[in-house]
C-alpha cells in the first residue's frame, strides 16, 4: 500500500507540502534566536533542486511557486521576488533533469551550487534595482554556503527517509510508461 | 505508448515554457506591486499570518516546550557556579533595592510637593510571543494581540525591563513587533547623565549602535539609555539599554530587554500627543479670543514647518 501511495505524484507533492511546512513551523518556532547569528540553510530551495533533479514530476512549477510565495510572505520578504528567482532556477534544472542522470553526483552538485550561486545574484541585483535595502552580503553568501553543504545531506534524507531516487534506465511508472 | 509519452512531451513543452514564464511574470508583478503600492500587499500579507500562525500554534508550542526544557536541563549541569553567581548578584541587589526605596520615597515627596500629575493614560496590554520572524536577515516577533485588543501601529512595546520594539503591522488577532535590533529600527534616544540625544539604529546584531551623536566624548561606556520621546515615536523616559564602546569603538546599547527569552511583552497604549498647529492659538489670555479669520490657514503651512 506504501508502494501505491509512493508511487502516485499526488502523494509525493503532498510529502513535499508536510516538509515546507515542517521547516517553516521549524523557523517560526519563538526561541529568541540573537540577531547577528549564522543563518540557517535554505532548506526548501535544496530540496526543491534534489527533487527536481530527481524525480521533476512530483513537484510542478506551480507547487513550488505556491510553497515559495507562502515562505515570502510569511518570513517578511518581498513577495515574488525570492519565488520567480526560485522557479526560473528550478525551471533551470528541470530541463537538465535527463541529463543529469548520467552525471556523478559531484557533477550534480556543481551544478546546483552554480544555479544557487546565479539565483543569489540575480536577487541581489533585482533588489538593488529596486532601490531595496540589501542584506549583509557576508550573511547571504553564508546563507547559500550552507545551502550548498546542506544539499547532499538533503539528497541523502530524501533518499534513506522517502527512498526518492533518480529513475534507473528503462524503469517504467505505474502505468508502464517509460520515465 | 512511450512513443506516444514524448511526441505529446514535444508537443507540450512550449506551451508549458510559456505558462511558466506568465507564472514568473505574475510574480514579478506582484514584487512591483508591492514596491508601489507597499501598504495594500502588507495589509495581505498581515492578513495571510494572521490566519496562518495563530493556527500552527498547536504544532508549534509542544515543541518550543521541549527545546525550553532542554535548555533548563543543560543549565542543571551548572548549577553551582549559577548559584554561587545568583548570591553574588542578590547582594548586589539588596544595596539597589535600598537606595531605590530612599529614592522612590524622596520622588514620592518631590511630586507631592510639585503637585505633578503624571498621565493616567499610559497603560498596557501584554501579549504572549506567537512566532519569531523565521529569517537571520530580520528581528521580529509577533505577538497574540491585535486589532481585537486595540493594538495600533507604531505603540511601544517593552518586556519587564526594557523596550523591546515598536509595533508594526497590526492584523485581526495578532501584531508584529520590530525589534530594536532589526535593520530597519530607528528610534530616538537620549543618554541619561549627558542629556545627548542620538538614534538607535539597529543594524541585525545583538547591540545596536548609537547614531547622530553630537557629542560623543561626553558619553561614556555605561551610562543609561532612554528613549527620549522625540518625534512623537515613543513615549519619554523607557528604559531601553546601557551603552558600551565595541572592539571598533563604535557606541552601541545593550538593551535592557532579555531578547534571548522574549515570552510576555507588554504594549503601552500610548495616545498622540495634541498637535499643535496654530502658533498665535498658544499665547492668549486667561479669558481667551476668538482665534484671526485667517488662522486656519496659518495653521495649515505652521504645521509643517513646526
Amino acid at each position: 500500500m506504501v508502494d501505491a501511495v509512493r508511487s502516485a505524484p499526488w502523494g509525493w507533492r503532498a510529502l513535499f507540502v508536510a516538509v515546507v511546512l515542517a521547516t517553516l513551523v521549524v523557523r517560526l518556532l519563538p526561541l529568541g534566536r540573537a540577531a547577528g547569528g549564522w543563518p540557517a540553510p535554505d532548506l526548501v530551495l535544496c530540496l526543491t533542486c534534489a527533487w527536481v533533479l530527481r524525480r521533476p514530476d512530483y513537484v510542478p512549477a506551480l507547487l513550488i511557486a505556491a510553497m515559495v510565495l507562502l515562505e515570502d510572505l510569511l518570513l517578511m520578504r518581498p513577495p515574488g521576488l525570492w519565488t520567480a528567482f526560485v522557479l526560473l532556477g528550478s525551471e533551470f534544472l528541470r530541463d537538465r533533469a535527463s541529463f543529469s542522470r548520467e552525471l556523478t553526483f559531484m557533477a550534480e552538485w556543481m551544478m546546483v551550487a552554480v544555479v544557487m550561486l546565479a539565483m543569489l545574484a540575480g536577487y541581489r541585483l533585482a533588489t538593488a534595482l529596486a532601490f531595496l535595502p540589501q542584506q549583509g552580503l557576508g550573511m547571504a553568501l553564508a546563507q547559500v554556503a550552507g545551502s550548498i553543504l546542506a544539499y547532499p545531506v538533503v539528497v541523502g534524507a530524501s533518499r534513506l527517509l522517502f527512498g526518492l531516487r533518480k529513475p534507473a534506465t528503462g524503469e517504467v511508472d505505474a502505468y508502464g510508461r517509460r520515465l | 505508448m512511450a512513443r506516444d509519452r514524448s511526441a505529446q512531451q514535444n508537443f507540450g513543452r512550449p506551451v508549458r515554457r510559456i505558462l511558466v514564464g506568465l507564472l514568473v511574470f505574475l510574480l514579478v508583478a506582484l514584487f512591483l506591486l508591492w514596491r508601489i503600492d507597499s501598504p495594500r500587499v502588507e495589509r495581505l500579507r498581515v492578513a495571510l499570518v494572521d490566519r496562518f500562525v495563530p493556527g500552527m500554534d498547536w504544532a508549534m508550542r509542544p515543541v518550543t516546550r521541549m527545546v525550553g526544557m532542554v535548555e533548563h536541563f543543560q543549565s542543571y549541569a551548572r548549577v553551582y557556579e549559577q548559584n554561587q553567581e545568583l548570591r553574588r548578584e542578590l547582594q548586589q541587589m539588596k544595596a539597589w533595592r535600598e537606595a531605590a526605596l530612599q529614592l522612590e520615597q524622596e520622588n514620592a515627596k518631590l511630586l507631592g510637593l510639585t503637585q505633578v500629575r503624571l498621565d493616567p493614560r499610559l497603560t498596557h496590554v501584554t501579549g504572549v510571543v506567537l512566532a519569531d520572524s523565521g529569517s537571520p536577515f530580520r528581528q521580529s516577533v509577533l505577538l497574540n494581540v491585535g486589532e481585537r485588543d486595540g493594538i495600533r501601529d507604531g505603540w511601544a512595546t517593552m518586556d519587564g525591563l526594557g523596550l523591546v520594539g515598536r509595533i508594526s503591522g497590526v492584523g485581526r488577532t495578532t501584531s508584529r513587533v520590530i525589534l530594536l535590533t532589526d535593520a530597519n529600527s530607528r528610534v530616538p534616544v537620549s543618554i541619561q547623565p549627558s542629556g545627548q540625544r542620538a538614534i538607535l539604529a539597529g543594524d541585525n546584531t545583538p547591540l545596536p549602535p548609537l547614531e547622530f551623536l553630537e557629542k560623543a566624548d561626553l558619553v561614556r561606556p555605561g551610562d543609561r539609555v532612554v528613549s527620549s520621546g522625540d518625534g512623537g515615536v515613543f513615549p519619554a523616559d523607557l528604559l531601553v539599554g546601557q551603552v558600551v564602546q565595541g572592539p571598533d569603538r563604535r557606541l552601541r546599547v545593550i538593551p535592557a530587554a532579555d531578547y534571548q527569552r522574549l515570552e510576555f511583552l507588554r504594549v503601552l497604549r500610548s495616545h498622540e500627543a495634541e498637535p499643535i498647529t496654530d502658533t498665535g492659538g498658544l499665547i492668549a489670555p486667561p479669558g481667551g479670543i476668538a482665534p484671526p479669520p485667517d488662522a486656519a490657514v496659518d495653521g495649515s503651512g505652521g504645521g509643517s514647518d513646526g
